[in-house]
């Protein structure tokens, strides 16, 4: 196996194809800087939230009855909370010191960031279960000017999402637990 | 502060190491292509950091085989790498057809291995010692021997199926 190898090494040493000009622009093709499709989709999501937290913030005092209120602070902490939790879930899966590290602490860092950021996201899931009750009296009431628990309308609502709420819960979460189950085989294998 | 002529010196002297841990650690050209990318650009990015206390090529192997760690599960990215001249992935491994399969069949093997076996394995592949290796992972000596005995096993038993 290893003169196989080695024969085939010495085959690839022969065959010399990187040029100057080839190894400078990839030292600047910056990979990290460039935002990718994680990233973006985060921090727009972000900004909604954001945008959304500061239009119910503003119109807080419209929100005249006890139980729109505690729909509004749960909302506006939701919309707060959400943003920071994904973007340091994100930052915190690449944070991998590739300089420092050796083989099996990059192995333990990733592994580790892959789960927290699993946890995150499911976290950020239960956060958006509570949104989703919440916001809907809440803008009902800002927009509409209508107080929603005094019709049918919202419990119809909440019959009709919950549903499909919860049968798209099971279908992300299938993902995570694929995830977490190749993380913590590297954790196992690290140990062994 | 090192510079990019000694830089990419050391890139064209050392280009089969990441040719070969980017064919290793992905089982596709793109991913390939991305990959040896980024250990170019990781190389650059931590060269002032290397302070000749190791040899090259154990600096190069860390920094390779990290890169390729951030590598596992990416969701493709959609352009972002500069176009590599197909050449450059394009090696013969061997200049027989028949040895050149059989590189073939080895990579695949490896490739199957899990994460923390394919580091060991192709460190050992390479020609480092258990205690270059141990340097390199972080493992010590005594355990990289320990996986290095249940990986050959695993090998075998793989291309015995």
């Amino acid at each position: 196996m290893r003169t196989l190898w080695q024969e085939m090494s010495a085959e690839i040493e022969k065959q010399k194809k990187l040029t100057d000009s080839l190894i400078i622009k990839m030292t600047q093709s910056d990979h990290r800087k460039k935002l990718d499709a994680i990233l973006i989709p985060e921090i727009a999501g972000s900004l909604v939230c954001l945008a959304s937290a500061l239009y119910i913030l503003i119109n807080l005092q419209k929100l005249n009855t006890w139980y729109l209120l505690v729909c509004g602070i749960a909302c506006l902490l939701v919309l707060f909370l959400l943003p920071a939790l994904s973007i340091k879930a994100v930052y915190k899966m690449r944070s991998v010191n590739i300089s420092a590290n050796n083989y099996k602490q990059s192995l333990q860092q990733y592994s580790k960031g892959r789960m927290q950021f699993v946890f995150a996201q499911k976290l950020s899931f239960y956060l958006g279960a509570i949104l989703l009750v919440a916001v809907l009296p809440v803008m009902s009431m800002l927009i509409g000017s209508k107080d929603p628990f005094m019709t049918n309308r919202l419990w119809m609502c909440y019959v009709i999402m919950f549903p499909f709420f919860y049968l798209f819960s099971r279908w992300v979460f299938k993902k995570y637990i694929k995830t977490i189950r190749d993380a913590e085989n590297i954790l196992k294998e690290l140990e062994g | 502060m090192h510079n990019k002529q000694e830089f990419t010196r050391i890139i064209q002297e050392n280009e089969g190491l990441i040719y070969k841990v980017a064919k290793v650690y992905t089982d596709n050209r793109e991913d390939e292509q991305d990959l040896y990318q980024d250990i170019v650009y990781q190389l650059w990015k931590s060269f002032d950091s290397f302070r000749n206390d190791s040899k090259i090529s154990t600096w190069m192997y860390r920094i390779a085989l990290n890169t390729s760690i951030t590598h596992l599960n990416k969701e493709k990215r959609k352009g972002g790498h500069i176009p590599i001249d197909e050449t450059l992935l394009n090696r013969t491994d061997t200049s027989d057809t028949l040895k050149e399969e059989q590189a073939e069949i080895l990579y695949a093997h490896v490739r199957q291995l899990n994460t923390v076996e394919k580091g060991i394995i192709l460190l050992y592949l390479e020609g480092k010692t258990y205690d270059e290796i141990a340097t390199i992972t972080g493992f010590t000596a005594t355990n990289v021997g320990t996986r290095l005995g249940r990986i050959r096993q695993k090998i075998i038993t793989q291309i015995k199926k």
